[in-house]
């Protein structure tokens, strides 16, 4: 095929190989029929352009595709093998869809002759849910054309009405333009008001009224008076039709719910946008070291793959090859893009952006990070927040309220003229709005969330912005808050004067067996004075939570052994008296072939305090915030730390309870109360505080029991957040007022007849839309954090990464 | 003006046709990858 040779070179530059082996157990796996609805459907005899009872569509993601050219390749390739009735390829998706026989073909046959044509096909798992989101999408755009494309010549037919004198226009021709307005009118009210109409009949099959019940009401009697009039012009009707009216508020309508549907993919999307972050497939290393793509969910711990830059990271692992740059804002609130290198860890979910990397698996599907991310944000978007409950519980009396208006409305009119009083009634109908009201609060919530979770703070409850808004006193846990979950070593006495190099050189050949945080920071601080490696560790025993044995030589092979004993005094070997510091302290000592000790060094350690803690309390004090301090550590070290970071208020030697009695009489002060901790020990009283966090990276998120979940080192996230909770209550707040305003402002005058029906449609569709529009600004510039990422928020929006 | 007795039907008409191009066009998906009818001229066979 003379495309192959076109599109080989292509393939070879990227690293892809052209012709991969076939996996021949995973595809045949594909030919059981138990298989084939994950990745497609069987055809009604009805659609599927003609296909015959029997034929099953199924959608694959095509991988190898360079150009638009080799769409047509793939088709050809397709519909090449007998069995397959149509094959159809987006180049712009590399997806294709497949219709075929099953009596004939098989899904493994027709994707060897794939990858004959030198590509491989991997199943669409969630074709289902991204046709169904696109047939939505073009439904209602269709709609919105006819609506418009009618109303547009309803107007042309209109217009003569309109600027004639009365016996200007010959009677017949008033008649002409009725009838044609009559059929222009009826695909915009058979058709394109068609949702309108079949909510309102649900509804009421229900006995329940909804928001589409006044205006498919409004549509139904505007339609039937001009109906009448067009027919029967010399009736009660007869003296106007309305199909001008009709159609414009239609098109309104229709117009602020597209906009609507757009808007809202955006915002409250950008939740949405985090959770499909992962990648259909990804490049996977084989036996023989070439690379084929596979699907995700293939993926094994142990596996290497190769991730290229603009890709997400489909699985946690560690960089085997290749320097670049991470983007994990998501998952560690980075705002900065991180280094990645060999050894280092790379986790699901965040973003390759620099160079092409080699990573070994190690954790796949529900184990990762980023899985309990999205569980935690989904449970979340499908709460709802009391004010939205108290809102929804309002819209229904109102629109019983609406409805007797309108009926009102009607009786006043009608010995007027009946005509007239039916089009009141009508506009009445049509221009209350109570989707305002009841979309007022979550939209806002939603997108305050979304921009949270961008930034990289999880919010686990609704509800708890709108607390989060009031607070006005914030209460830290010490630990793993303030300061790091590590440790640091604050001094180093070695036995002997001039000798600092090589016991901590020493040390650290031990402490890199342990993950203790004492072992962490010794080994840091080797990395700091560049002395690690200089010596290795061989036989290394770690006696959890006392210390580590082991023979240590230095790491050129010269000089003796020394058999090293690394942790607690008593561990050591050491007289535990020897101890009188007010910090932790871990020896290292050296033992001779009799087993006597002798101390070579200790080291004295101390909490690790976050380099940003003072600003982040000095912004919250600004913010006119109370900060106080509650550990459960001895007080001469919250006060040292207090001191460090700026707090007045503190208090040490707290149990959980002396915790908890100090949040409740902070409480019984009438103050609100954010508490911010580690998420594990504190739960009582996080769970007693009118808002919390749960901080730090080692948070394993399904039990971290606090209401905004921040897996990041930044303690300024805390004031990010309130700041955004704040302005999102303030659009919670102008929504609902203006949602209040204008329904009070517009139902009155339509009473009152002043309002035409395109008027009334176009203040509905104007005010939901403004209570969107002013959601969306929550997710463009929250107040207060103008370093909100604009690197992630960048990528979020690249098209070449929502492609 | 008898002519418009010909005309206003025939425009009638002609809306409903190009609602039919309408059609076409949306469900066909030009509207959501709009370089996709620019490239397909460059395919060939």
């Amino acid at each position: 095929m003379s495309k192959k040779s076109v599109a080989a070179p292509d393939r070879a530059t990227d690293g892809l190989q052209p012709v991969t082996p076939p996996e021949a157990v995973d595809e045949t796996l594909l030919d059981d029929p138990q298989e084939w609805p994950s990745f497609g459907r069987a055809c009604a005899p009805a659609d599927g352009g003609g296909a015959p009872a029997g034929a099953w569509e199924s959608h694959v993601v095509i991988q190898g595709m360079h150009c638009a050219a080799c769409a047509l390749t793939v088709e050809e390739a397709l519909r090449s093998v007998p069995g397959v009735q149509s094959a159809e390829v987006s180049a712009a998706s590399q997806r294709a869809r497949v219709v075929w026989q099953p009596g004939q073909t098989l899904p493994s046959h027709w994707m060897a002759a794939l990858r004959r044509a030198g590509y491989r096909a991997l199943p669409a798992l969630d074709a289902h849910a991204r046709g169904a989101r696109q047939r939505e999408h073009r439904q209602a755009l269709w709609r919105w054309l006819v609506a418009g494309f009618c109303m547009m010549q309803v107007m042309m037919y209109a217009w003569p009405a309109y600027v004639a004198d009365p016996g200007d226009l010959s009677l017949e021709m008033e008649r002409l333009l009725r009838w044609a307005s009559w059929v222009i009118s009826l695909p915009v009210v058979f058709f394109a008001c068609g949702p309108f109409f079949s909510n309102a009949l649900r509804d009421i099959r229900q006995r329940r009224i909804s928001m589409d019940l006044p205006v498919a009401l409004g549509m139904a009697i505007t339609f039937a008076v001009s109906t009448a009039g067009t027919f029967e012009p010399e009736g009660v009707f007869g003296r106007e039709v309305y199909f001008d009216s009709l159609t414009m508020f239609v098109f309104f309508l229709l117009t602020g719910r597209w906009l609507e549907l757009r808007l809202r993919d955006r915002t409250a999307g950008a939740l949405e946008a985090v959770l499909n972050r992962l990648p259909d497939s990804v490049l996977r290393r084989q036996a023989d070291g070439a690379f084929e793509r596979v699907a995700v969910r293939r993926l094994q711990p142990g596996d290497v793959v190769r991730v290229l830059p603009g890709e997400a990271f489909a699985a946690d692992g560690q960089v085997l090859e290749g320097h670049t740059l991470a983007d994990e804002a998501l998952l560690t609130g980075e705002s900065t893009p991180v280094r990645r290198g060999p050894g280092t860890r790379v986790v699901a979910g965040s973003y390759n952006l620099q160079a092409p990397v080699l990573v070994q698996v190690q954790g796949v599907g529900n184990d990762t990070r980023f899985a309990q991310i999205v569980a935690l944000m989904e449970s979340a978007a499908t709460q709802k927040p009391r004010l939205a409950q108290l809102a929804d519980r309002i819209a229904r009396p109102f629109l019983v309220l609406v409805l007797l208006a309108a009926l009102l409305a009607a009786a006043w009119w009608w010995p007027t003229d009946p005509a007239h009083a039916l089009m009141v009634a009508v506009a009445v109908l049509v221009v209350t709005c109570p989707c305002a009201l009841s979309l007022a609060t979550p939209v806002a919530m939603l997108s305050a969330a979304g921009a949270l979770a961008r930034s990289g703070v999880l919010v686990r409850n609704l509800q708890a912005l709108e607390s989060l808004s009031q607070v006005d006193t914030v209460v830290f846990d010490k630990t793993g808050t303030l300061t790091r979950d590590g440790m640091a070593v604050q001094a180093l006495q070695p036995a002997a004067e001039g000798q600092e190099r090589q016991v901590l050189g020493m040390a650290a050949a031990l402490a890199q067996h342990s993950l203790h945080p004492a072992s962490r920071a010794i080994l840091r601080l080797a990395q700091e004075q560049g002395v690690q490696g200089e010596w290795v560790a061989q036989d290394v025993q770690e006696e959890p939570g006392l210390g580590l044995r082991a023979q240590v030589r230095q790491a050129d092979g010269a000089g003796t052994a020394w058999t090293l004993r690394l942790g607690s005094a008593r561990h050591a070997g050491l007289d535990a008296g020897a101890a009188p510091a007010d910090g932790p302290q871990v020896f290292l000592a050296a033992t001779d072939a009799q087993g006597a000790a002798r101390e070579l060094a200790r080291f004295a350690l101390a909490e690790d305090v976050r380099a940003q803690t003072p600003q982040a309390v000095a912004a919250l004090l600004g913010a006119g915030l109370d900060v106080h301090l509650l550990s459960g550590d001895r007080s001469a070290a919250v006060q040292r730390l207090a001191g460090q970071a700026g707090i007045a208020h503190w208090q040490g030697d707290c149990s959980p309870d002396d915790k908890l009695r100090a949040l409740r009489a902070l409480q019984a002060q009438g103050r609100r109360v954010a508490m911010v901790g580690d998420g594990l020990n504190d739960g009582p009283v996080l769970a007693a505080a009118h808002a919390s966090f749960a901080f730090g990276r080692s948070v394993p998120l399904a039990q971290a029991r606090a209401d905004f979940v921040v897996p990041g080192e930044d303690l300024g996230q805390v004031v990010r957040a309130i700041a955004l909770a704040r302005q999102a209550l303030k659009v919670v707040r102008q929504n609902l007022w203006w949602a209040a305003a204008y329904n009070a402002a517009s139902v009155p005058l339509a009473i009152a007849g002043y309002m035409p029906a395109w008027l009334a449609g176009l203040g509905m569709a104007l005010s939901s839309l403004l209570v969107i529009l002013n959601a969306a600004r929550l997710s463009v510039t929250p107040q207060g954090a103008a370093a909100l990422l604009p690197a992630s928020v960048r990528i979020l929006h690249s098209p070449a990464i929502s492609a | 003006m008898d002519i418009l007795y010909l005309l206003i039907p025939l425009s009638v008409a002609l809306v409903l046709l190009i609602l039919l191009g309408l059609w076409w066009a949306v469900h066909g998906g030009q509207f959501e990858n709009v370089e996709q009818e620019g490239e397909r001229i460059l395919r060939d066979g």
